[in-house]
């Protein structure tokens, strides 16, 4: 009873702001006749107009692909690399200063490198997704790793535990909150990532549709499409924290029986 | 009667940058078949070294060892492990039940099997019912339970444990210590266990295997001859317990 109280408080006390920032956009819009920043009422009423559901097969649903399979490629490909080299701390020194150097490129400005690669097809847009999405990941799996408790290996050696489950059932998931603060990360960056590459040569996806309706004037549509992805982006938060409390609830679970 | 365990010639040597410190020398003895052996010294002689070699985790530099005649390189199969720090040996991230099912999923078991062994070794432990709980849900002394319970589900002929008592206190050490005699009649189970509790070792044992000295040796083998079933308030009480415990004492301590 008491969680739940506290939980509606959270809540009340995380949606004021919101609801004093829209109202006050929406008031201060209201009499709007600037071309450029259109009455909120306006952009609403286009925004049901486009995306429910008019515009979703063409646009949300290309984005969301690329998104979801450049991320989870990516993940995938940073829990695997970052467990290798968090294994090996031999290993890893020699691969550190590249990764380093690969990392500190800002993401969307590789974009035209993979469109030498790929072309301007969708597979450009999730190889450029999973790279951007790899390294969150990777580092923190590395970084995870390294502090593997040796009692813990000890154990599953004595247990004569396969690689695999030594991998996914010990290693994993004892990194696994260090591992999934480097998810988070990776989301956020593929989402930026997904949209800034539909930006060059694609009539689909949210960030195509946007730029279009700049470049062509239509600003209550690009409006829209700037508050479509502000909503997504928060969706996406809200549904990752979700899974991350579920996945780690052992973790939240034995931190607040020792405070 | 078998040999469950022989140790022979055993040194180790530790290869650090500060130079070699040589821990074990020449260690040699044999754990018979349903036996109880303890192993006792002090602090930093070398218990929990040997016990790594016993359970494949280090080579030792001289020597070999023996379980059930096979000379062994890696953690034998008939061999569990229950270690000192239950905290850092149970998984929290997985309930009770998969704790015990984890080493299980790599014998032949149907899923029907396992979770009879699981539910049977949760029950000779004391904790029915615990299946979906985390380690860290419960005490100190019902970890240590789960992980005898983990070890005794791989049905073991010979159980090992490092100082499995040394974190919990007296009155539930002298509930797990019963609990051990229990299992030790229950399956017929090899039980060999370090300790630095002396008292604990003549309650438990068998035999008592003394290391002394730098580097460590075997010090004797003590026959600790009070007939069993034993019990806390009575064998603690008893007159050949104290003058097996005051030996004892003696040498570790290097008096004797
Ligand atoms: N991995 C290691 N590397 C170097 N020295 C070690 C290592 N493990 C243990 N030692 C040394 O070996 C000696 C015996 O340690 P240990 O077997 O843990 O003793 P005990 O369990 O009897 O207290 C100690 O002096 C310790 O410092
Ligand atoms: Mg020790």
């Amino acid at each position: 009873m008491r969680l739940l109280n506290s939980r509606i408080i959270r809540f009340l006390v995380g949606i004021w702001l919101p609801i004093l920032l829209i109202w006050w956009w929406w008031t201060w819009s209201a009499d709007s006749v600037d071309p450029f920043f259109p009455p909120l009422s306006a952009i609403w009423e286009q925004f049901k107009f486009n995306w429910i559901w008019q515009y979703v097969p063409i646009h949300v649903f290309p984005s969301l692909r690329n998104l979801f399979a450049g991320y989870f490629i990516g993940i995938f490909a940073g829990v695997t690399l970052g467990a290798l080299l968090g294994a090996n701390p031999r290993v890893s020194r020699y691969f550190e200063p590249v990764i380093d150097f690969l990392r500190s490129i800002p993401p969307v400005a590789t974009v035209p490198v993979f469109i030498l690669f790929f072309g301007l097809d969708a597979q450009m847009r999730i190889a450029a997704v999973a790279v951007a999405a790899c390294f969150p990941t990777l580092l923190s799996t590395m970084q995870g790793f390294r502090a593997t408790d040796p009692t813990l290996l000890d154990t599953g050696k004595v247990f004569r535990l396969t690689p695999f489950q030594m991998m996914w059932k010990v290693r994993v998931p004892n990194a696994s909150p260090i591992i999934w603060s480097g998810l988070q990360v990776s989301l956020q960056i593929a989402f930026v990532v997904t949209i800034a590459s539909e930006i060059l040569g694609s009539g689909f996806g949210i960030g195509a549709f946007t730029t279009i309706s700049i470049d062509s004037f239509m600003i209550l549509d690009a409006w829209t499409g700037v508050v479509l992805l502000g909503l997504l982006g928060f969706a996406l938060n809200v549904i990752f924290d979700l899974v991350e409390r579920w996945s780690l609830r052992w973790y939240i679970g034995q931190k607040k029986l020792a405070s | 009667m078998a040999i469950a365990i022989a140790v022979n010639g055993v040194s180790m040597e530790y290869k650090t940058p500060k130079g070699t410190t040589h821990v074990l020398d020449n260690v040699s003895y044999e754990v018979q078949d349903g036996h109880f052996v303890s192993i006792v010294g002090p602090s930093g002689v070398g218990k929990t070294t040997l016990l790594r070699l016993l359970t494949g985790l280090a080579q030792p530099t001289a020597g070999e060892i023996l379980v059930r005649g096979k000379r062994i390189s890696s953690s034998p199969d008939d061999l569990a492990v229950v270690l000192q720090d239950y905290t850092r040996s149970l998984m929290p991230w997985l309930s009770v039940e998969k704790n015990i099912a984890l080493p299980l999923k790599n014998q032949k078991l149907t899923k029907a099997e396992r979770k009879e062994r699981i539910t049977a070794s949760l029950a000779e432990v004391g904790l029915e019912g615990a299946e979906s709980k985390y380690p860290w849900q419960l005490s100190g002394g019902m970890q240590q339970r789960v992980s005898i319970a983990r070890a005794l589900a791989v049905r073991p002929s010979i159980l090992v444990m490092d100082e499995p008592f040394a974190s919990v206190d007296a009155q539930t050490r002298f509930d797990l210590e019963d609990l051990v005699l229990k299992v030790r009649d229950d399956f017929g189970i090899t039980t060999l266990m370090v300790t630095h509790d002396i008292d604990e070792a003549v309650y438990l044992s068998d035999e008592i295997v003394v290391l002394q000295g730098k580097p460590a040796k075997v010090r004797d083998v003590v026959k600790v001859d009070i007939p069993f079933p034993r019990s806390q308030m009575e064998t603690r009480n008893d007159a050949r317990f104290a003058d097996l415990r005051t030996h004892v004492y003696g040498m570790v301590r290097g008096l004797e």
